[in-house]
């Protein structure tokens, strides 16, 4: 179980987290929706142990993130961003094969490197394999981070690692903010997979769409405040999406087709034509 | 942002052929420098030299006293600028950074215009008791004094990021460089001629006394650099993104600036400053292996030491039977490269 626990946390005088518990176990798909600046970011950069809290406390498998070097949290858990800042000429493979850094003790180079293969096959990135990273579309940078992120979090999926040292998480910050529509989906199927293999995943996304489709759990927060949490269709009610998005909305559920948003024509945030 | 060489070329046996040919040029041009100069020592007879132990010949002590210490020193100087050029533009993730950012030249510059301009008079006979050694001192100390201030209050608030070291190494530059106007100003005219010499660089009349010290402190900086070379690449990645991967992101730019230090400040001090060695090589093996640190260090060593090596056989033996400071030759290579580059770079963004 990776938790947060009543978090507080403030930067500024402002405060980006109020008093938030969120948890995700293994084999779950968490999804932490709501507005810009909601604190979703946030919830998410405490709960990979990079934002200070004032209070509360956040616990990977049973123990304070703070107790673990950050080599040890490499091996439990892979953190996916939203911005990249690599502006040096690597190419996709070298930047996929960096996440052999922390398992290079308990794994051999072959393994590593098989690791970083089946990542990049995963989010079919092989043809832009030998590619320059800083020459590719926002997309596909994207994917490769996600690549990336995945060989990061390969070795600590095999049986005998989860035995040793417990579930290893996934955590992703919008990886399908620059994605086209096949691979929104492709993405969030393959962070579907990781938690079906074990993991714990959760992650911060924008599309409720999306969110509903692939979530096990979703949590709504507001002004770093959590709204409410719980299954998609339990959630993302007419009334909080009115009270949280101040959009006219509901959530279709079609057998055969995946849960999608669909919003209502007489809308504040839509400008009449007169 | 500035970077070079976008294209991803089949680098795998460009890699594995780069460092033996750069090994064997480095011999070569040792062997070279060797050789030619104002007493021509031909290669046969280097062999010789060096296989037998000869009575003391004129050749013997000028291979041996001169020139050995001289080609040596300009190899590891010009390995080591290499070297922690590639470091620094890892650290500041700018293909145009610097050593002399983490105050390195200026500290270097203080300590060696204090002990000329002052040193005989705050210290009676100080000069006299250190002899050869009291300018190198003075530079070593004067570089790790101010790099480590420059350290302390880039460090002040308990974090230790990269815009508050570039923004503290402006500042103590420019603070620096009024002493030192300070202290030219008031130094005489041959102080203001030592001063001139030592600024352009040279790698002239060192001892082994000097040499071996220098060559200790830079090879430990250039090993301790090499075995980081994993932690830089993921370091360019991205901070929080490297120490998601596992990395101890703090204590990488404090060992990164610590070598840096030791290492720049050992050349500094017995050579002068040498500009634009530190730049102009990382980007030339950038081009040519990319910027993986597991070649881009070595090759950086390698180039650097051949760079330094030429221009310092290329200094002492244009104008024969005197010398062109180093620095002014480096200098007058880096300086129009670095233009190049600039407008490369802004062609590039153009398109």
């Amino acid at each position: 179980m990776l938790s947060l626990v009543n978090a507080t946390a403030q930067r500024g005088g402002n405060s980006l987290l109020n008093n938030v518990s969120l948890s995700v176990g293994a084999g779950e798909c968490v999804v932490i929706v709501g507005p810009n600046g909601a604190g979703k970011s946030s919830a998410l950069k405490a709960l990979s142990g990079d934002l200070t809290l004032q209070s509360g406390n956040v616990y990977l498998n049973d123990t304070t993130i703070g107790q673990f070097t950050p080599l040890e949290l490499a091996q439990r858990r892979a953190v996916l961003t939203q911005s990249y800042e690599l502006a040096f000429p690597f190419s996709v493979t070298e930047v996929v094969e960096m996440a052999s850094f922390c398992h290079q003790e308990q794994c051999s180079k072959q393994q590593l490197a098989h690791y970083a293969r089946q990542a990049i096959n995963e989010v079919e990135v092989n043809h832009l394999a030998h590619k320059c990273f800083t020459t590719l579309s926002g997309g596909e940078q994207q994917r490769v981070q996600l690549a990336r992120v995945l060989a990061q979090l390969s070795p600590a999926l095999e049986p005998s690692v989860i035995a040793k040292q417990g579930t290893p998480y996934l955590l992703i910050d919008e990886p399908t903010s620059s994605l086209d529509l096949y691979h929104q989906y492709h993405v969030m199927s393959l962070a579907r997979a990781a938690a079906d293999r074990g993991a714990g995943v959760i992650i911060v996304v924008h599309d409720l769409s999306l969110a509903a489709s692939f979530a096990d759990k979703l949590y709504v927060l507001k002004s770093g405040k959590l709204v409410t949490s719980g299954k998609a269709n339990e959630v993302l009610t007419s009334d909080v999406l009115r009270e949280v998005y101040n959009v006219d909305a509901s959530l279709t559920l079609a057998s055969g087709q995946l849960p999608h948003l669909v919003i209502s024509q007489q809308n504040q945030c839509i400008t009449q034509r007169t | 942002m500035l970077a070079l060489g976008h294209v991803v070329i089949e680098r795998e046996h460009v890699r594995k052929g780069l460092i033996p040919l750069l090994v064997l040029a480095c011999f070569f041009i040792w062997l070279a420098a060797l050789s030619i100069g104002g007493v021509a020592v031909s290669w046969s007879d280097i062999i010789t030299l060096f296989s037998s132990a000869q009575p003391t010949s004129l050749q013997q002590t000028i291979l041996f006293e001169i020139r050995l210490p001289r080609v040596l020193l300009s190899l590891i100087v010009g390995a080591g600028l290499g070297v922690c050029g590639a470091a620094m533009q890892a650290i500041f993730r700018n293909p145009l950074a610097d050593p002399g950012l983490i105050g390195v030249s200026s500290g270097a510059a203080l300590g060696a215009v204090t002990v000329i301009v002052l040193g005989n008079s705050l210290f009676t006979g100080f000069t006299n008791t250190l002899g050869l050694y009291a300018v190198p001192i003075g530079a070593f100390v004067g570089c790790l004094a101010v790099c480590a201030f420059i350290y302390r209050i880039s460090a002040f608030s308990g974090q230790f990021t990269v815009i508050s070291l570039l923004l503290a190494g402006i500042a103590v530059n420019a603070i620096v460089g009024a002493f030192i106007g300070v202290l030219t100003l008031i130094s005489n005219d041959q102080e203001l001629r030592d001063l001139t010499f030592w600024s352009m660089g040279s790698l002239a009349g060192n001892h082994w006394a000097l040499v071996l010290p220098s060559l200790i402190a830079i090879m430990v900086a250039i090993i301790g650099l090499y075995r980081l070379s994993q932690p830089l690449n993921l370091y360019l990645l991205g901070e929080a993104q490297a120490k998601h991967l596992g990395l101890n992101v703090n204590a990488l730019k404090k060992r990164v600036f610590m070598l840096t230090a030791l290492c720049i400040g050992a050349a500094v001090a017995v050579t002068g400053m040498i500009g634009f060695v530190g730049f102009v090589v990382p980007h030339l093996i950038r081009l040519i292996v990319g910027t993986d640190h597991r070649y881009l260090i070595p090759g950086s060593m390698l180039l650097g030491a051949l760079l330094l090596t030429a221009s310092d056989l290329l200094a002492r033996t244009i104008i024969l039977p005197a010398e062109v400071p180093i620095g002014l030759i480096t200098s007058a290579l880096g300086g129009p490269f670095f233009l190049i580059m600039l407008m490369k770079t802004y062609k590039n963004m153009a398109k």
